[in-house]
């Protein structure tokens, strides 16, 4: 298997691309092989594929994809080429499980089957902007979610009362970031818990300085090194992946996503990029499990209504399949919303992601919140309330036509809902001391839980 | 020249640049020179129409970045042969727009949306791409005589590579030869005011029309 290595050498000496040169180029090779594989939204518009061949084609259009293409490194502009060989003997080294976390909150992170019913890996976390003095407390709420199996970190813009701008203040609030990570999962419990790093900035000091047995991140931690959109890569993090793979630390891709109306052009092209992702991720920074999906590249943030397109749930179904189907790669999917923290219309949505997790052989990730702000994104309610509905998912027994036939109504009332005004402050509408929604997030909870009841989900 | 075959005209030199052909563009262009229509009226109503449509194509999912791509090329190239026959003195030069990540950061994808939409809003555009820092801004801007700088960041810790183009813009002379704009996912209409940008985009649509707002562009 090629080394980590052997890959920077190759973004070093690889042929020179303007990176313009790049993204077209991309986008003319992705049309191409949507048309040759046929990756097409069938006429009756499922929610979920349940098409095998549908799966191994666009498996082997992101294979084709690789070797006739390659990855591009921003850093250097140059081409990584892989042969079919190397990169297949790459994909048979992918773990199919991976131990994270220390003592006692050792956790078994795993590759799910597609409707598998066994216990699904909960990542929690934030991905979000939080103040220094709320940050600890936020952490520690958020390690309390009893099925945390591991904890993504924060972003801040202070650390000490300074601003966090210029390298040595960014290398310090990366040393206080992990710090705070450790000392929030101590204090709810679980000392061992294994924290991802999520990185103050992308520049490999920034990124290797939290590296410390004490009171940093342990080899039994993680990282987060995504591969970028447009399946480029970048120097930074392949000199923080060769650091990390000798300390034994984990990494993760948080990007392992294809958006459509990107460069790879339309639904197909996503899906392609989105299995190229995940397997550039591992090829490029060994990350070991990754969370994607099949995006929309616009619109996302815009306008009053929550956008439903049940094509993405399908082009996200076909990609999971096909990396089940051809890897033993761990997948994460995130249910985020949009809608704003706090609203209860944002449960409707976590909601309505969650239902495909299990049925995408994947498990839970962070619920982000689209219109995160400073202190104000996802509380431990929704990152509860994915893993519950999942739960649900499961033991219900569906399967792809059934819960699809859920996610679409899901879907249908999430028409109907225009989203409540956001808060401004998690505090507003979550007690972090006492790890509890306030009552009337509660209330919203319940009402959620009702309607998704309503519309055939049983709740154990 | 009948008023049907100058209409005609104009329609061919927006089909072209709706269909993403540069050198039916080029040659839709060729042919409203020779029929001696006004190039300023082929230039408002054959290219910039189309950019308006463009851009609701993309909102509506019907064309990607890509596409935005191409047809900023073809409507380049069309504005070339409708410019050369403007007389020097009536030739009103394009908006020039720098735009790029800052510091530290490397996300691209909202960026890139934004950059389409000048170049296919009429804007000459340059784009530093990602991680760019602020003197490479400041150089570009002057070498090409930019008329906005546009600053993107997705990081709440590289928001501040913002306000150092700002302050560099004001050690060195030369904040009032440029407008700023900033946008991005953790920036804010406030945080735009605090850093003193002269505008703020929630999204591309917003970031264009704020452009224009500023420069004195009245919209297509």
């Amino acid at each position: 298997m090629l080394s980590l290595l052997e890959i920077a050498e190759r973004a070093q000496k690889g042929p020179k691309m303007d990176e313009n040169a790049w993204n077209m180029g991309l986008f003319r090779a992705m049309n191409e092989l949507t048309q040759k594989y046929g990756i097409l939204y069938p006429d009756d518009q499922p929610v979920f594929n349940c098409d095998d061949s549908m799966a191994d084609n666009a498996f082997e259009a992101a294979i084709e994809f690789l070797v006739d293409t390659g990855i591009y490194c921003l850093s250097t502009g140059r081409i990584i080429q892989l042969t079919r060989t190397e990169i297949m003997d790459l994909i048979k080294g992918m773990p199919k499980q991976y131990a994270v976390g220390e003592g006692k909150d050792v956790r078994i992170l795993k590759q799910r089957r597609l409707e598998e019913k066994d216990e699904l890996n909960h990542c929690p976390g934030h991905h979000a902007p939080f103040s220094e003095e709320l940050a600890p407390l936020v952490i520690k709420s958020f390690a309390e979610i009893p099925t945390c199996d591991y904890l993504e970190g924060i972003n801040f813009s202070e650390v000490d009362g300074r601003e966090i701008f210029g390298l040595p203040m960014e290398v310090y609030a990366g040393k206080r970031e992990a710090s705070w990570m450790r000392q929030g999962v101590a204090k709810a419990g679980r000392p061992g818990l294994a924290v991802a790093y999520y990185p103050i900035n992308t520049r490999a000091a920034v990124m290797i300085a939290p590296i410390a047995r004490e009171f940093g991140l342990r080899p039994s931690d993680g990282i987060l090194l995504s591969v970028l959109p447009d399946v480029k890569v970048e120097q930074d993090y392949i000199t923080t992946a060769i650091v990390w793979e000798e300390y034994g630390g984990f990494k993760l891709n948080g990007n392992g996503s294809g958006y459509v109306g990107g460069f790879c052009g339309d639904l197909g092209g996503a899906i392609i990029e989105g299995i190229v992702a995940i397997i550039t991720g591992w090829i490029v920074y060994r990350d070991i499990a990754s969370w994607g999906a099949v995006w929309p590249s616009t619109g996302f943030m815009s306008g009053q209504k929550v956008p439903v397109n049940f094509s993405e749930d399908w082009g996200t179904s076909v990609w999971a399949q096909a990396l089940h189907r051809h890897t033993n790669y761990i997948l994460f999917i995130s249910p985020p919303a949009i809608s704003g923290p706090g609203c209860e219309t944002q449960l409707l949505e976590v909601a309505r992601r969650a239902v495909g997790i299990p049925i995408n052989g994947a498990n839970v990730h962070i619920c982000r919140q689209g219109r995160a702000h400073m202190n104000a994104s996802q509380s431990p309610l929704e990152q509860e309330w994915a893993f519950e509905v999942a739960s649900a998912v499961m033991h219900n027994g569906l399967n792809r036509q059934t819960a699809g036939e859920l996610v679409r109504k899901i879907g249908d009332e999430l028409r109907t809902r225009t989203p409540e005004a956001p808060y401004d402050d998690i505090r507003e509408f979550y007690d972090m001391v006492h790890h509890k929604p306030l009552p009337e997030y509660e209330k919203a909870y319940l009402r959620t839980k009702e309607v998704i009841s309503a519309l055939g989900l049983t709740f154990i | 020249m009948t008023n049907g075959e100058n209409q005609g005209a104009l329609e061919n030199l927006k089909d072209a640049i709706l269909q993403y052909d540069t050198e039916a563009a080029k040659a839709a262009a060729q042919k409203v020179v020779d029929q001696k229509i006004d190039p300023k009226i082929a230039i408002n109503e054959g290219v910039l129409s189309a950019s308006t449509i463009l851009h609701e194509r993309f909102e509506r999912g019907e064309c990607f970045i890509p596409h935005l791509v191409m047809a900023g090329d073809a409507m380049e190239a069309a504005g070339y042969i409708l410019e050369a026959s403007i007389p020097k003195e009536q030739i009103t030069s394009k908006k020039v727009v720098v735009i790029g990540t800052v510091e530290a950061d490397l996300h691209s994808v909202g960026k890139n949306i934004v950059a389409m939409f000048f170049r296919s809003g009429g804007f000459e555009v340059h784009d530093l791409g990602v991680n760019v820092k602020a003197s490479s801004f400041i150089s570009k801007a002057t070498d090409t005589n930019a008329d906005i700088i546009a600053l993107s960041s997705l990081l709440t810790t590289t928001r501040p590579y913002m306000r150092e183009v700002i302050e560099e813009l004001e050690s060195v002379g030369l904040r009032d030869k440029f407008k700023v704009i900033v946008g991005g996912g953790p920036i804010t209409r406030e945080w735009a005011q605090e850093i003193g940008a002269d505008g703020y985009g929630t999204d591309a649509y917003e970031g264009i029309e704020v452009a224009k707002q500023i420069l004195g562009i009245s919209g297509n």
